[in-house]
């Protein structure tokens, strides 16, 4: 049986203003899929990611996750997102962050503790778990952002530029995590800037003035733009894009 | 050069803001009008309880026609001449009635004796000695008079509010001043009457703005604490992120509301601690009741502070919008000025600001020791602002992660 549809986006518009940002978008994401969304700056990737969460209402359209459309709160406790911002607490430890929406995820203290050794790992913050998340740079706090992201084993994680300001070590190993979770059937959209984390994803939106311009695997859009390498499809996508634009 | 464009620079981007351009025009015009109608009104709507047991009478010894009695009034002519513009006057039939209303919603209570014309003609005539007077059309010669051992009209003043306690007896002697140049220019009203003071004059000015300014210190640092933590919160991402999380808003209002007013009632008790221990203010009341209307005052203030962050987009602009606020608490909220001195055209702010009632209803316990009974219009004022602001913040936080 093929797997169940867990995001979908039908017809999505949003203005702000005189700028549309999303422009009758439909989206289709299946269950363990790494879905990379990429696209030049203010391409509405991250307005995307807000609609699809429920942060942003759309003037138009419906985006349903996990079979209830948004914004809804039954699909709160399975749902992962990092945004773009740390949006962590600078003042507390790492651990107390981790404590504090664990708390709100429902998970007992031990659990946190335990899940909070697992995710530090892979962060590489283990030694510094009692530091103040003030004292650290920015790529570091990105990392506490995205252990808090997947604390409560989301089922859905939305992940708005994970790896910015994150040494390239260790981006590859939070990529053969994401693709790990997926592969357990996790759902993951990750929006990116960078050719070689799309590369590892199952599907690649490419989105431009709010519309997708074209998705399909990474091997499939090489072939549609016939470029030797993602990053040449990319610009010839844009360039696409900017040429029906005028 | 350099400085130029750093200022250019500074500038461009508070014109490009325009609710902070906003603030700084109408921030200084707020202020110079509300300080020039607090301290420019004068007092109007003084309640006062008047007995007038004045018989009216009158009787004077003449040289002439023996002893006469004429119908004076006197004590009539003095109610007449009550300013209408300052006085609220309750005309009461029973003495002991209208002195226990003195403190509970009337300023003062005056008590003309039976005897009260006939008292101050005979004052008159033994301060003012023999002379002739015309009497219905005749001309009689008037002989001293003795002193009378009649009872004095009482005079009985709220003095809880120092300030409005003067205007009370000021305006007083004014009116009797006024009634008395009619028929008699050489008495004084201080001759004529028994003044008794509710509270002995042992309320100072100190213990009189004190409970104002505890009041003024609970919103200044409670506001501000929670506005900027909220905005704090939301410009950080981490109200998005509670938001998203698979609890209610009501949940995390209530958490902040918490949280907020354990601060606010720790910080209150600091300041009556500190008041009473270094100034030994007055407070005869219930520390219990004080409590309720601190905690009351706070979820309050803390609601207030969380509507202000909807309205900010930055801290900055927080804390502008907390001096909307500030400004008028202090000045109109009846800390300093009584709220019976300000214009009329000021009032409803004053009946706005949550200050207005938590200082009256601090006032009344600290001061005079009021039950909680005789609390209930400012505990409820207070409570409704409470649950009103409690319920905008609910439905306010979830507007502000959504707009993150």
């Amino acid at each position: 049986m093929a797997n169940p549809l867990v995001v979908r986006a039908e017809d999505l518009v949003k203005t702000f203003g005189k700028r549309t940002a999303l422009n009758h978008l439909d989206l289709a994401v299946k269950q363990g899929q790494l879905y990379g969304l990429a696209g030049p700056n203010g391409a509405g990737k991250t307005t995307l990611i807000r609609t699809l969460c429920g942060l942003i209402r759309p003037d138009h359209g419906a985006a349903y996750l996990l079979g209830w459309q948004m914004p809804s709160t039954r699909v709160r406790s399975q749902l992962g997102y990092m945004p773009q911002d740390f949006a962590v607490y600078d003042d507390l430890s790492v651990l107390q962050n981790l404590e504090f929406f664990g708390e709100l995820y429902g998970l007992r203290r031990a659990e946190v503790h335990r899940r909070a050794d697992e995710l530090l790992d892979l962060v590489q913050l283990s030694d510094r778990r009692r530091d103040r998340v003030g004292s650290f740079s920015g790529g570091m706090r990105r990392r506490v952002s995205l252990a808090i992201s997947l604390l409560h084993k989301p089922r859905l994680v939305f992940l708005d530029e994970p790896t910015a300001g994150v040494d390239p070590k260790l981006r590859r190993n939070f990529w053969d995590y994401f693709n790990a979770l997926a592969d357990g059937g996790v759902t993951m959209v990750v929006t990116t800037h960078l050719v070689e984390e799309a590369l590892r994803c199952h599907m690649v939106g490419f989105l431009m003035d709010g519309s997708l311009l074209t998705e399909g695997t990474p091997e499939g859009i090489l072939a549609q733009t016939d470029a030797a390498n993602l990053d040449d499809a990319f610009i010839r996508l844009q360039e696409r894009g900017e040429e029906d634009r005028t | 050069m350099t400085s130029f464009a750093v200022a250019r620079n500074v500038l461009r981007r508070i014109v490009r803001d325009v609710r902070t351009l906003a603030l700084i025009v109408i921030l200084p015009l707020f202020f110079v009008l509300l300080y020039g109608n607090s301290f420019s009104g004068t007092y109007s709507g003084l309640r006062i309880a008047i007995v007038n047991e004045d018989n009216g009478l009158a009787s004077v010894r003449t040289a002439e026609y023996g002893r006469i009695t004429t119908s004076v009034d006197l004590g009539q002519v003095f109610i007449d001449s009550l300013d209408p513009k300052v006085f609220e006057v309750e005309i009461m039939n029973d003495a002991e009635s209208a002195l226990a209303r003195v403190g509970d919603g009337v300023w003062a209570a005056l008590v003309f004796p039976k005897s009260f014309s006939h008292s101050v003609v005979n004052e008159a005539v033994r301060i003012g000695g023999g002379r002739e007077i015309q009497i219905r059309g005749f001309t009689a010669t008037l002989l001293p008079s003795q002193p009378i051992n009649s009872p004095m009209t009482v005079l009985s003043i709220d003095d809880s509010n120092p300030l409005i306690a003067s205007a009370v007896s000021e305006a007083l002697n004014t009116a009797f001043a006024a009634s008395l140049e009619t028929e008699q220019p050489s008495l004084t009203a201080d001759a004529l009457l028994d003044i008794q003071t509710l509270h002995d004059g042992r309320i100072r000015m100190l213990d009189f703005t004190a409970p104002g300014i505890i009041g003024f210190a609970m919103t200044l640092i409670t506001v501000m604490l929670t506005a900027m933590s909220v905005v704090r919160e939301r410009t950080g991402g981490t109200l998005t992120r509670i938001m998203i999380a698979p609890v209610s808003t009501w949940q995390v209002t209530l958490g902040y509301t918490l949280a907020f007013s354990f601060i606010a009632i720790f910080q209150s008790a600091e300041l009556f601690l500190a008041s009473a221990l270094f100034f030994d203010i007055r407070f005869v009341g219930s520390p219990g009741v004080v409590a309720l209307i601190v905690l009351l005052f706070a979820i309050g203030l803390q609601g207030i502070a969380t509507l202000i962050s909807t309205l900010s987009k930055n801290e900055a602009q927080a804390m502008q919008f907390v001096l909307f606020l500030l400004i008028p608490s202090i000045m109109v909220s009846g800390v300093f000025w009584p709220l019976e001195s300000m214009p009329a055209s000021i009032r409803p702010l004053s009946y706005a600001i949550p200050l207005t009632y938590a200082n009256s209803a601090l006032r009344k316990v600290m001061l005079t020791g009021h039950d909680i009974a005789s609390l209930r219009f400012e505990l409820t004022v207070l409570g409704a602002i409470a649950l009103g602001t409690l319920v905008l913040s609910v439905l306010s936080m979830r507007r502000q992660a959504y707009r993150a």
